[in-house]
């Protein structure tokens, strides 16, 4: 039975690699924005003389690394089965025997693993050279991080698919899914890094899902998590994506009955 | 023989939802918005026997798309009963997806973006068909369909026809005991429907799938069809023998000549001329008269043409003769 959404992922894989002058613009965009925000970090940098929670080098890091991840972090891109359901070809997947939302988080994977290959690890290589990124050499903490962004990956596919499913009712989720952006990007910690932020806002963001998605898995890359901190972010990470799982898979059971076939 | 499909008292509706106009009026739809029940489907009623090849026609909008979207389970009725093979599809929807087919001519069951081989194989993980089957179903429908010259052809550069012969063949990998076609010939050229007219004939006789087809192509029904079931304004007008109607489908065909210079007599054999304006004129015939290739002949021998087109009797005629002769057909 997983043998099909293992298809699935790779299907998806596969589809994307047709476009790979596409990547490599894109990849040539995050290294533009990488720039442009690691700039604007040493400047403000320079002009602080308080110690501050991180350095200077830990801010470019984790400044490469959201850039690194950004194409698997939910929300960014199209939504290509979102569409489906907008345009009504979703009745081409729903006449075969697959579970939908199986389909639909495979087909996330598909895109997550095609990113992270051609999208992080060239990142992480030039980013290596250009601007100094800082790579862990403790095996433990290698092993933390990449339990814990693949969490958020999945997290990532995860809340992806419940924003975007809300296009049953409204036939177009922009709004919805703009809103879920701003919130995911800010709270996420991808903007500025939560740790620089004041306390009373850091508290908010620890009872939110969205820090599981950038937050965690770079602050244990980071070695700012550790041992039991480590462990309960990582726990963190599960329950909110055993959350988003079963409120994703409520959303599409529910929109089914709302269906309406557009065109034909 | 049981039925394999049935559809009781069955209704579908739709909201639409209604939009004002102006500044004011979109104002105004943030806070209540009207809507209007459209109903596709209206307490239709039928039974189908395994092995039936069935005709569902009517005029666009009328309904036939909506059908076959709730006995595939990817509608939800608003209400009424339908049993595919005995399950409810929108309640079983997967278990039901396993032993059906579905093509709906103007979408594609393929992934858009890999080659025909490529669909196939990740079709035959999702049937879970066995390896044997596989093989020996695509090599059977490679000589009627002739799949080979594009199986390696990403989807997207297809055309048309091949689309649509992969499309009928991806529905058919698993050997599903019902097939269900939406439109399977719409855009297709005469030598192409033809070929997957035959295929749909092949593939019920010689395997006893059960057939349901919507089209408004009169010669898909035709050639295909014995029993039709005719829908318009979401209702059954009539379910019957093709023979019971096949006096209403109307024999006259219209000819449409674009001439290349002007001529002063362009009288033809068997013909009636229904409209004559500059160079354009227009031939009714009937085929019983006069052959479709002597008319062409005769004209290309006298004349000379820029363009030249044959036009089919609608369905649209049909339902306006049943209206008329309603009373007639009830009669018997």
């Amino acid at each position: 039975m997983l043998r099909v959404y293992l298809e699935f992922a790779k299907k998806s894989f596969q589809k994307r690699m047709q476009y790979r002058i596409a990547n490599l613009a894109g990849l040539l965009t995050n290294f533009f924005f990488a720039t442009v925000r690691i700039l604007v970090f040493t400047a403000f940098y320079a002009a602080q003389t308080e110690p501050m929670p991180l350095d200077l080098n830990e801010v470019i890091t984790y400044v490469c690394l959201t850039q690194a991840f950004l194409m698997v972090m939910p929300l960014w891109g199209r939504a290509e089965i979102a569409e489906t359901i907008k345009d009504g070809s979703v009745a081409m997947q729903l006449a075969k025997p697959v579970d939908f939302h199986g389909y639909w988080f495979a087909d996330e994977c598909g895109k997550s693993i095609y990113y992270v290959i051609m999208r992080a690890i060239p990142t992480f290589v030039l980013a290596r050279f250009l601007f100094d990124m800082w790579i862990p050499l403790d095996l433990t903490v290698i092993i933390l991080f990449l339990f814990s962004i693949t969490l958020a990956i999945v997290l990532g596919a995860a809340i992806n698919i419940t924003a975007f499913g809300t296009v049953f009712w409204t036939l177009d989720a922009t709004g919805i899914v703009g809103f879920a952006f701003t919130l995911s990007t800010f709270f996420s910690g991808f903007l500025v890094p939560i740790a620089l932020w004041p306390e009373w806002l850091q508290q908010i963001a620890a009872w939110l899902p969205f820090e599981g998605l950038v937050h965690l898995p770079f602050s244990i890359y980071l070695g700012k998590l550790t041992g039991g901190a480590a462990l309960t972010a990582i726990f963190k990470q599960s329950l909110w994506v055993l959350i988003f799982v079963s409120l994703g898979r409520l959303i599409l059971r529910r929109g089914f009955s709302h269906l309406v076939i557009q065109g034909g | 023989m049981q039925s394999i499909i049935e559809v009781e008292d069955l209704s579908k509706e739709f909201k639409v939802y209604r939009h004002r106009q102006g500044f004011m009026g979109s104002f105004v739809n943030l806070f209540s918005r009207q809507h209007a029940v459209v109903r596709a489907v209206d307490h239709i009623n039928f039974k189908i026997r395994r092995g039936e090849i069935v005709g569902y026609i009517g005029p666009n909008a009328a309904g036939k798309s909506t059908t076959i979207k709730m006995l595939t389970g990817i509608l939800v009725p608003t209400s009424g009963g339908l049993r595919v093979n005995g399950r409810v599809p929108h309640e079983q929807r997967k278990e039901n997806a396993r032993r059906i087919g579905v093509v709906f001519g103007q979408r594609t069951h393929l992934w858009f973006d890999l080659p025909v081989e490529e669909s196939f194989e990740l079709l035959r993980h999702i049937y879970r068909i066995p390896m044997e089957q596989y093989r020996a179903n695509l090599e059977l429908f490679n000589d009627v369909l002739e799949l080979h010259n594009f199986f390696q052809t990403p989807v997207r550069q297809l055309s048309l026809g091949q689309r649509m012969r992969a499309d009928i063949a991806a529905a058919l990998l698993h050997d599903p005991d019902v097939l269900f076609l939406d439109e399977p010939t719409i855009g297709l050229d005469v030598v192409a429907k033809e070929r997957i007219r035959q295929f749909i004939r092949e593939i019920n006789q010689e395997r006893q799938v059960t057939v349901l087809l919507t089209t408004h192509d009169l010669s898909d029904v035709e050639k295909l069809c014995e029993r039709v079931i005719l829908i318009d304004h979401a209702r059954i007008l009539f379910d019957g023998k093709l023979t019971a109607i096949r006096s209403l489908i109307p024999r006259e065909r219209l000819l449409i000549v674009d001439y290349a210079e002007r001529y002063p007599n362009v009288e033809l054999r068997h013909t009636v001329i229904a409209y004559h304006e500059n160079m354009r004129v227009h031939y009714r015939f009937s085929p019983d008269n006069i052959s479709i290739t002597d008319l062409i002949s005769e004209i290309l021998e006298r004349f000379k043409i820029m363009d030249l087109s044959i036009q089919e009797p609608e369905i649209e005629e049909i339902v306006r003769l049943i209206y008329e002769r309603k009373v007639l057909l009830e009669g018997q």
